[in-house]
């Protein structure tokens, strides 16, 4: 009959395996880099969607979200700019707005970039409300919101698509200051 | 059946309890309404009071909370006005196309209960003063139903400042 280990050996045993793990850590330089990203040449009107469609302040356009927006429409990237002044999308904030989108699930969106489906993202599901998403369905799957969105993913925005999803929200219609800084297609 | 009562007594209790721990244990909430302040001095709490503030985060129909309300703020003559503005009609129309009007009180806020009109977001508002014309607000209100949320004085990058009819200089709001 073998002894009995005894219950203060398991527990140190036990212990020092908790204590292994816990203090184990990916190495420094072993963070992931991006293999692959969407055009950034043609990203101007899909950024001045997601401004006015997603970047109200009362939604991506606070620093309190992930996935955080710039814009005219919400949040200023200049300290000195407020919600509609100047009106239109800024250089910098297009360029922010890229960052923010790129990086949000950089693995995925690598993916993505490189021919995957673009609903293996969680800002396309999310706009589509087919994930839980506290706006709701912002848009449907196909329609010119998506187009113009998932077209810049899989290669270079589809700017007709964009210019029209825009323009078909904008309050006001063609009073709307937001209407004179539409990116033609 | 008294058998059945008793656990069902119990069960109810603990939802109540439940439910009072979860509004009173949110400290992202209480911390936010900590700093909005005291009432002013000589303004009960009712319709009159704390004009530009945050109206939904007490508002929200928690229990034991004051009454809900969908969609409340206060309009201000300018953005740098203190007083808010009287009589202002306050349209509201949401994206299933429903619409609701409310007015302005003497201080200049408005609020609508549930009851009255609960909209489907995104909403777009336009506000008209007695005799004016209609201001028109240029983006959507995409989920908050506070006008306060969003419009805190003064404006900066992430504020538009308060909801007003005219600009300090007498232009239209952008």
């Amino acid at each position: 009959m073998s002894p009995r280990p005894r219950p203060i050996a398991l527990l140190a045993a036990v212990a020092l395996l908790a204590a292994v793990v816990a203090c184990s850590a990916p190495a420094p330089d072993g963070r992931y880099v991006q293999t692959a990203l969407p055009d950034s040449a043609s990203f101007p009107p899909v950024a001045q969607l997601l401004s006015i469609r997603c970047g109200s302040i009362d939604c991506h356009g606070m620093p309190y979200r992930n996935l955080r927006i710039y814009g005219s429409t919400g949040m200023r990237w200049s300290p000195s700019d407020r919600p509609l002044m100047p009106p239109c999308d800024t250089p910098d904030e297009i360029a922010q707005d890229y960052l923010s989108v790129v990086g949000l699930e950089p693995a995925t969106m690598s993916a993505v970039a490189s021919g995957g489906d673009p609903s293996m993202l969680t800002m396309v599901r999310k706009a589509r409300g087919t994930e839980a998403h506290k706006g709701g369905a912002i848009w449907k799957q196909g329609d010119d919101s998506d187009t113009c969105l998932t077209s810049w993913l899989t290669g270079a925005a589809n700017a007709a698509a964009c210019d029209r999803a825009i323009t078909s929200v904008l309050p006001g219609g063609t009073t709307n200051p937001l209407e004179r800084c539409v990116v033609a297609p | 059946m008294r058998g059945l009562a008793l656990p069902l007594l119990a069960a109810l209790v603990l939802a109540i309890s439940a439910s009072f721990a979860a509004v009173a244990c949110d400290p992202v909430r209480s911390d936010a309404i900590a700093a909005l302040g005291p009432e002013a001095p000589g303004v009960r709490r009712g319709p009159l009071h704390r004009p530009g503030q945050p109206c939904l985060l007490c508002h929200d129909g928690g229990i034991g909370d004051p009454e809900a309300f969908s969609v409340a703020g206060t309009v201000y003559p300018q953005p740098s006005s203190t007083q808010g503005m009287s009589d202002v009609l306050v349209h509201m129309i949401d994206v299933s196309g429903s619409t609701f009007e409310a007015t302005t009180n003497t201080a200049g806020n408005f609020y609508v209960l549930p009851r009255q009109w609960t909209p489907h977001y995104p909403v777009v508002v336009t506000v008209t003063a007695a005799g004016g014309d209609a201001v028109p607000m240029h983006t959507f209100i995409q989920r908050d139903g506070s006008c306060g949320g969003c419009h805190v004085a003064p404006a900066g990058p992430d504020s538009p400042g308060h909801v007003c009819i005219t600009l300090d200089d007498g232009g239209t709001p952008p």
